[in-house]
C-alpha cells in the first residue's frame, strides 16, 4: 500500500489559481468562496515604507493535510471520516450526519459543506476521480505551471516526493499539534 | 430493581398503575386569567408558531437558512441545546439532593426538579434535531459505526441513556416508590454527570482552539449546571406557589439560596483565574482571543445577569429574600444563555486561517455571527416546547411532595 503525501515547492507559486480551479473542474467542486477544497493563502508585505518586507510577501498554498493523527477523524462521531489503505483522509458521506465538529477540529480549516449531500467534504487527494482512473497525480499538480506541487507514495524511497523530503528541507503547518501532517513545505 | 416490580404487576400494569390525573381539554387548558399567565400563554403559543415556522424554513432551506459558515459552523442552536441541557443536568442535581441524598428539606421539590429535568433534556433534543444534518443517520451509525473517541459520541449516548434513567426515576417517584426512585436517580445522576461533562469535553478536546482546550470546561460545565439547577428550582417554586412561599419552602429556597452563593463565588473565582491564564504571556490564539472576549457587551450580560446579580442579592440578604431571588433567577437564567452563546462563539473567534484567501478582501480577522431569523425562532420555539410540556406536566401528574414528606 502506498503512504500519500504532497510536497510543496511554496517559494515557487505565482498565485495564478489554476490549482483552485482545477480541483473544482476535475472534483465537481460547488462555486462559491467557501466551497473549496484547496486555497492559496497571500502573506502581505510586512512594514512600512522604506522599510517593507518584501520577502515576507508569499504565496502559501494549503489545503486538507491528510494529518496520520487527523483531528477530524478522531472527533468524528459515526466514523464517517476515515483512513483509506494509501493514508489518506476520507469522508464516507452515506455516515456523515453533519454535526460538523470535524470543521470546529480541523486546525487547518480544510473542510466545507457540500449543499447537494448536505455532508462535510475534503481534499480526496483525488482518489475517487484521477487517482481511480489509474493516473499517477493529483488535479492541483498536474495544472501547476511552476511546478509548486509533488504528490507521491512516501514509503517508496524512489519516489519524488522521498527524494525531495531526503535533500531539501521543510516543514509542516501546526504540528506542535499532534497532527503529522502529510503537506511538506519545502525551504 | 424496575424488572422485579415489573415481575411482580406485569408490564401493562405496571404501566398503567402510573398515576396520573385523568383531565379533559377544558380542565387542560382552563388556567387562572391573571395577566401574568396570559401574558406566559400567548407567548408559549407564539414561540410554538415560531417553532413551525423555524423547522419548515429550515426543511425548505437546510443550513442557508441559518447564519453558519465554514468558519462558524456551530451557530445559536448549538449554544441553545446547550441551554437546555445544562437545565437538565442541573434540575436532576437539584432533585437529587432529596430523592438520592435524602436531604428530607429538599424532598418536596424533587419530583418537580426530575419532571423539569426531562422536559428541558426533551426541548434540547428537539432544537438539536434541526441544527445536526442528519439525525436518522445519526441514530443509525451512533450503533453501527461508533465514534469511541469522540466526546459528541459520548456526550449523545450517555444524554440518550440519562433520559431513559430520569424517565423511570420520575415513574418510581410517582409511585411513590421512594427506594427504586433512589437507585434509578442515583444511576441517571452519575450518567446525566458523565453525559454534560463530556459536553463540556466537546470543547476541551478542540486542541485546534487553544481559548477553550484544556480541562476547563469539562468541570465548570458541572458548576454551571447545578447554578442553573437552582435558578429553575427558584423558578418553578416562584410559579408553584405565587410567590407567597410556605415556611418549608421558605427554608428549601433560603438553604438553596446559601448554595448558590458558594456556586456563584466558585464560578467567579473559576471564570477570573481562566481569563487571567487565558492572557498572561500572551501566548497566541489564546491571550488576543480572551481580550477580544473582554471586550464583548455579552461575556458582561453573562458576568451581570447570571454572577453579579444573584451573588449581591444573596449576599445582602443571607439568601432569605427569596421573593427577591425568583427575579435574580430570572435574571441568572438569561445570564446562563449568553454563558452558552459565548461558550460557542467565543470558541469559533478566531480564524483557523489566517491568510488572505481571494482578491479584494482583507487578511481574516475576526469571525462574525448573529443567528438568523429562523434559528431565533426554532430556539424560542425550544423554550415554547419546554414551558408547554412544563405545563401539561403540572395537569396530569401531581408534582409536589406526597404529605409523608
Amino acid at each position: 500500500m502506498a503512504n500519500y503525501a504532497m510536497a510543496l515547492d511554496y517559494k515557487n507559486c505565482i498565485n495564478c489559481k489554476a490549482c483552485e480551479v482545477a480541483c473544482k473542474e476535475e472534483n465537481g467542486v460547488l462555486k462559491g468562496a467557501d466551497k473549496h477544497r484547496i486555497w492559496v493563502g497571500a502573506n502581505e508585505v510586512k512594514g512600512e515604507w522604506p522599510n517593507l518586507d518584501i520577502v515576507s510577501a508569499t504565496f502559501v498554498p494549503s489545503q486538507c493535510q491528510h494529518c496520520e493523527e487527523a483531528p477530524c477523524q478522531d472527533v468524528c462521531p459515526t466514523n464517517a471520516t476515515y483512513y483509506n489503505e494509501h493514508g489518506v483522509v476520507l469522508v464516507n458521506a452515506e455516515m456523515c450526519i453533519l454535526c460538523s465538529y470535524c470543521m470546529n477540529a480541523c486546525p487547518y480549516d480544510a473542510r466545507y459543506v457540500d449543499d447537494r449531500t448536505a455532508t462535510v467534504d475534503k481534499c480526496t487527494f483525488c482518489s475517487d476521480t484521477r487517482l481511480a482512473r489509474g493516473e499517477t497525480t493529483t488535479a492541483c499538480q498536474n495544472t501547476c505551471p511552476t511546478k509548486v506541487r509533488t504528490f507521491g507514495d512516501l514509503d517508496d524511497p524512489n519516489s519524488e516526493i522521498s527524494e525531495l523530503l531526503r535533500t531539501r528541507e521543510h516543514f509542516t503547518l501546526k504540528s506542535h499539534l499532534g497532527t503529522k501532517p502529510k503537506l511538506y513545505y519545502l525551504t | 430493581m424496575m424488572a422485579e416490580a415489573i415481575k411482580k404487576q406485569g408490564i401493562k400494569e405496571f404501566i398503567t398503575s402510573i398515576p396520573f390525573k385523568k383531565i379533559g381539554l377544558k380542565e387542560l387548558f382552563g388556567f387562572e386569567k391573571t395577566p401574568v399567565n396570559i401574558l406566559i400563554a400567548l407567548s408559549v403559543i407564539a414561540f410554538l408558531a415560531m417553532f413551525a415556522i423555524g423547522v419548515t424554513t429550515y426543511l425548505m432551506h437546510g443550513h442557508h437558512a441559518y447564519n453558519v459558515t465554514r468558519e462558524h459552523p456551530w451557530g445559536l442552536l448549538i449554544a441553545v441545546y446547550i441551554f437546555f441541557v445544562v437545565s437538565s443536568t442541573g434540575l436532576c442535581i437539584v432533585g437529587s439532593l432529596g430523592d438520592v441524598f435524602g436531604f428530607k428539606d429538599y424532598m418536596m421539590i424533587s419530583k418537580r426538579a426530575i419532571f423539569g429535568s426531562i422536559v428541558t433534556i426533551i426541548a434540547g433534543f428537539a432544537v438539536i434535531a434541526f441544527e445536526i444534518g442528519h439525525p436518522v443517520t445519526m441514530m443509525i451509525y451512533n450503533v453501527l459505526t461508533p465514534g469511541l473517541t469522540s466526546a459528541i459520541w459520548w456526550m449523545g449516548t450517555l444524554y440518550g441513556l440519562y433520559l431513559t434513567f430520569m424517565i423511570v426515576e420520575f415513574v418510581f417517584l410517582l409511585k411513590n416508590d421512594m427506594k427504586s426512585a433512589k437507585i434509578f436517580g442515583l444511576i441517571g445522576l452519575l450518567v446525566g454527570l458523565a453525559a454534560h461533562s463530556n459536553l463540556g469535553s466537546v470543547f476541551g478536546f478542540l486542541n485546534a482552539r487553544p481559548i477553550s482546550n484544556g480541562v476547563f470546561y469539562p468541570t465548570y460545565f458541572i458548576l454551571t449546571a447545578f447554578i442553573t439547577g437552582i435558578f429553575i428550582a427558584f423558578i418553578m417554586m416562584g410559579f408553584r406557589y405565587k410567590l407567597k412561599f410556605p415556611e418549608n419552602a421558605k427554608i428549601m429556597l433560603t438553604n438553596l439560596a446559601k448554595i448558590q452563593g458558594l456556586l456563584i463565588s466558585i464560578l467567579i473565582f473559576f471564570v477570573t483565574w481562566k481569563m487571567l491564564t487565558d492572557i498572561y504571556g500572551s501566548m497566541p490564539d489564546r491571550a488576543d482571543v480572551a481580550i477580544h472576549i473582554l471586550g464583548s457587551w455579552t461575556f458582561w450580560a453573562e458576568v451581570i445577569l447570571a454572577m453579579a446579580i444573584p451573588l449581591v442579592i444573596i449576599l445582602a440578604s443571607s439568601g432569605r429574600a427569596v421573593n427577591t431571588l425568583f427575579f435574580a433567577s430570572l435574571s441568572g437564567m438569561i445570564g446562563v444563555f449568553f454563558m452558552r452563546y459565548n461558550l460557542v462563539h467565543d470558541t469559533q473567534l478566531k480564524p483557523l486561517q489566517m491568510l488572505k484567501k481571494t482578491e479584494y478582501q482583507l487578511s481574516p480577522e475576526w469571525i462574525h455571527y448573529f443567528p438568523s431569523s429562523a434559528e431565533i425562532m426554532i430556539s424560542l420555539g425550544g423554550l415554547g416546547l419546554c414551558l408547554a410540556m412544563y405545563y401539561a406536566g403540572t395537569k396530569f401528574f401531581n408534582l409536589d411532595a406526597d404529605e409523608h414528606h
